[in-house]
């Protein structure tokens, strides 16, 4: 007995060899090949629903509700259809219909087919924005949208091809559309579709798949930028002739990066750039080259510009990834025909995103048509980075240039106002961040701020490659809202001047007279006494002796100001030797506490200090001016 | 191969009759028709040898004939490789989107004339389609004109196999004499189901005798002619050889688009002729 079973197992094994080596002689199979396990049912609707459970009805969100039923009386050589009534675009109940039909159970095994097909027609002649497949409402895995469908009034069957059919082993997402009234002048219409289904035509075929809608696209970026490719398409012949184009998710297609210590791309078509140098994303569908490429080149490393420090609640922002920026109509409105400006938000590095724009001559940031113009009138300054990419010449220029469109609410009439500020080679640095802040007051023929609708960049091509960001609003509270920060160091490290922290020098003056326009006097902010300048052109302060501060390292300084543009500390010594520092104003967020090295005063007798001095202009508090160690 | 126009409306309605029959034919061969398998081999040409195509058997229709051969087509034919060439076992027909001595495209057509000619028999060949807007293969015989003191139609054209790039899974067989030519052509059109004629190949080829074309497709006689079906007289008694060519443009397809790809090729794996 024991033999004999031992018989039937060997014999039992060989014929499993024979089995294996016919089919590894047919065809190879792929490590990620699964067992298809799945009902290969290709019918969604056939005057009724094919299968697909009872919950399987999901409108998209702000898509009316209720917009589907099954029609009794139409239907495609029957008297059933499914009906979609596309509702007005005023309709409070929703102003599109859209919805995706996902089987309410297991998917589908749909990789013996080739396309979807259906019949439709319409109440008039429309094109529906888009039909398709994939969409599931989970991962939405392998997507198929075909957008701009024409449908007439008559019963036609139309094709949707899957652009690669050995994907669909297991899918739920059988059916979609959405269908809106932009092209219909906000009327509703009716739209019915019959025998939807999965079939195997046979005649679908010439497979030409693309990324970047087959554009061969130059980037220009840095390391740690992503850039997520896009136009992902797959286009097929078909019987009728007609070339059927579809938009197909990234998990269609194999990504490849020619060089993976510059940029890498993973799945989803997201492309990482890791490393200086050149890489080319190219990409297959089913075996085939995809048309398009996207040309990387990597300047390596990237310096960011200053993250804003400007309290959000001060703040209305156009452009920043440190505050909810306002809606635009665009950042770069390609204006035709004398504007060669191209790029606007291309780039993002590390999640910071930054505008690009080359062959710069002008370029607006729009928020004026599709959105609603920007009331400025409360903030008091307007920020920007810029970092020109290149040389600057003496002649060059860029202008920054604030566009309000006034009451009226449209460009053009008698309200309109607009004023600019001019950088040069005195201001903007090569291929460095320059942070511009400005008084609005300073765009003085910006006569209304209330309704502000651009902001234009002007170079007449003196200046063609510039990086911007960080394009916002603030207002700057004329008076400190707070105290400034009680020093902490030891009295016995320091010699104060002026500081409620300590014990200041006996005797000295904070206002001589040495025929200043400035205005001193001494206020208390939240309690704290602070020194405050109004109206500053000079301002000295004689101390009450001579000090010797050569055992201190640094001078502090708590200042606030939020209108001055020029604000410089000297430090004076018998002779008189003095020594200015610039401080940088006006201050954006608050006070400032100010380190300065002693050292940077030389040739200041450091032994031998007898005064101190500010000069510059507007109001200027401040606090805690000691020497320390 | 004679300028055929047609309303649409007629063509709509023989198309629809086309379908109907192929079902009929392809399920059972009418009692009333000639079938016969004419099996002694009298000329192949398997396309085995790489290179230029065998100069013993085919020779070339060089640049745009008359008014574009008669039809208005917009190709240049050559004899360079870049457009005809025997390859991989195939004889490869490659049409290009190229500025060519006043053309815009080139292409190429091939011909059996004063080398190889036969009246009857069986002439088949298995054939890969180019696709798309405007291209327009063909596999066709012509009469000899008898030292030129005939002319066409009387010399007859027997269209083995057209095909419109635009309509990928049908083709068609005709035929031309007096008082049938162009327009009036006899022809009935042939469509694959499931299948195109660009994505795989396909055997063309008829059976002519003496008062008899059959034509087929694979293994699917869709159609017969005889001397009863043509309003003038049988012109197909006589010396006929082989044309191969990929128009581009022209009546019969219409020209191109911007969705045409180019280049495009027509493969042909074999031609064989039968007695």
């Amino acid at each position: 007995m024991k033999n004999k079973r031992l018989i039937k197992i060997k014999r039992a094994f060989v014929l499993g060899l024979v089995l294996t080596l016919t089919l590894g002689c047919e065809r190879d199979l792929t490590d990620d090949a699964v067992p298809a396990t799945f009902a290969k049912v290709g019918q969604v609707f056939i005057d009724d629903f094919i299968s697909m459970g009872s919950n399987f009805y999901f409108p998209f969100e702000g898509s009316k509700l209720d917009a589907f039923s099954v029609d009794t009386e139409e239907g495609y050589d029957s008297s059933s259809s499914y009906r979609i009534d596309v509702p007005n675009s005023n309709d409070p109940t929703g102003n599109y219909a859209g919805a995706i039909l996902r089987i309410d159970g297991a998917g589908r095994d749909l990789s013996g087919y080739d396309a979807l097909t259906f019949w439709a027609k319409a109440s008039q002649g429309v094109s529906v924005d888009a039909v398709g497949f994939g969409q599931d409402f989970l991962e939405n895995k392998f997507q198929v949208n075909a957008s701009d469908l024409s449908v007439g009034t008559n019963w036609a069957k139309y094709t949707i091809p899957i652009p690669d059919p050995s994907k669909l082993t297991e899918e739920r997402g059988v059916f979609w559309y959405a269908a809106g009234t932009q092209a219909t002048g906000g009327s509703g219409y009716v739209v019915w579709f019959d025998d939807i289904q999965f079939e195997n035509l046979g005649t679908v075929a010439q497979p030409r798949p693309a990324i970047l809608f087959g554009n061969n696209q130059a980037e220009e970026t840095f390391t740690g930028a992503t850039i997520e490719l896009t136009g992902l398409t797959q286009t097929y012949h078909l019987a009728s002739g007609i070339d059927q184009t579809v938009e197909a998710a990234p998990n269609y297609f194999a990504f490849t990066s020619s060089n993976i210590s510059v940029a890498t791309v993973n799945e989803l078509g997201v492309v990482s750039i890791v490393g200086g140098g050149e890489a080319i994303i190219t990409a297959t569908l089913d075996g085939v080259d995809a048309d398009g490429s996207l040309n990387i080149t990597s300047l390596g490393s990237f310096s960011p510009a200053p993250v804003p420090t400007v309290n959000a609640t001060n703040v209305i922002s156009i452009f920043s990834d440190a505050y909810t920026n306002e809606p635009v109509d665009y950042y770069n409105g390609y204006w035709a025909p004398y504007q060669t400006t191209q790029g606007q938000d291309d780039i993002e590095v590390d999640g910071d995103n930054i505008i690009k724009y080359t062959e710069l001559n002008f370029v607006g940031v729009q928020f004026a048509v599709d959105v609603s113009t920007i009331d400025v009138s409360q903030m008091t300054h307007f920020h920007v980075d810029i970092q020109v990419q290149g040389n600057i010449g003496s002649g060059d220029y860029l202008q920054v240039k604030l566009q309000d469109i006034g009451a009226d609410n449209a460009f053009g009439g008698t309200d309109d106002s607009a004023d600019q500020l001019t950088l040069t080679n005195t201001t903007l640095v090569a291929d460095n961040w320059v942070s511009i802040d400005v008084p609005i007051s300073d765009f003085a023929a910006l006569t209304s701020r209330s309704n502000l609708a651009q902001v234009v960049f002007i170079s007449d091509a003196t200046i063609t490659d510039v990086f911007v960001d960080n394009i916002y609003f603030y207002e700057l509270s004329a008076v400190p809202s707070e105290a400034a920060p009680t020093p902490t160091l030891p009295e016995a490290n320091v010699i104060s001047v002026f500081s409620d922290a300590y014990a200041n020098v006996a005797g000295s003056e904070l206002n001589p007279d040495w025929g200043q326009g400035t205005v001193v006097t001494q206020e208390s902010v939240v309690g704290n006494n602070t020194l405050k300048y109004a109206g500053l052109d000079y301002q000295g302060l004689q101390l009450g002796t001579t000090q010797d501060v050569s055992g201190m390292t640094h001078l502090h300084i708590d200042y606030f100001t939020a209108n001055s543009t020029a604000l410089n500390a000297f430090l004076i010594s018998s002779g008189p030797v003095e020594k200015a520092k610039a401080l940088t104003v006006p201050t954006t967020s608050g006070w400032v506490s100010l380190e300065i090295p002693l050292a940077d005063f030389n040739p200041v007798d450091l032994a031998d200090i007898i005064q101190l001095k500010f000069d510059g202009n507007g109001d200027v508090y401040l606090d805690n001016i000691y020497f320390h160690n | 191969m004679g300028s055929s126009i047609k309303n649409k409306l007629s063509i709509t309605v023989f198309l629809f009759t086309v379908v109907t029959l192929v079902t009929f034919i392809s399920c059972s061969t009418d009692e009333t028709q000639t079938v016969t398998n004419l099996t002694s081999l009298t000329m192949s040409d398997e396309f085995n040898a790489p290179g230029t195509p065998d100069p013993t058997i085919w020779g070339y229709d060089i640049g745009t004939g008359q008014n574009g051969w008669g039809n208005n087509e917009l190709q240049y034919y050559t004899d360079r490789s870049e457009n005809i060439i025997v390859e991989d076992g195939m004889l490869k027909f490659t049409v290009r989107q190229e500025s060519f001595e006043g053309s815009n495209y080139t292409s190429a057509r091939v011909l059996t004339r004063g080398k190889f000619e036969q009246k009857h028999g069986r002439f088949e060949a298995r054939i890969q389609l180019p696709w798309g807007q405007g291209i327009w293969p063909a596999f066709w015989l012509l009469g000899d004109d008898s030292n030129g003191t005939e002319v066409w139609p009387q010399i007859g054209e027997i269209d083995i196999m057209e095909n419109r790039g635009q309509e990928p899974t049908l083709v068609s067989g005709a035929i031309h004499g007096p008082g049938y030519s162009g327009g009036e052509s006899i022809f009935k059109s042939y469509e694959l189901t499931n299948d195109r004629f660009d994505t795989g190949f396909h055997v063309f080829g008829v059976e002519w005798g003496e008062n008899y074309i059959n034509y087929y497709v694979d293994d699917v006689l869709y159609n017969q002619i005889t001397p009863a079906d043509v309003p003038g007289e049988w012109v197909f008694n006589d010396d006929f050889y082989i044309i191969m060519n990929v128009a581009v443009g022209g009546g019969f397809v219409g020209s191109p688009t911007d969705s045409t790809v180019f280049p495009q090729e027509m493969l042909v794996d074999y031609v064989r002729v039968y007695q």
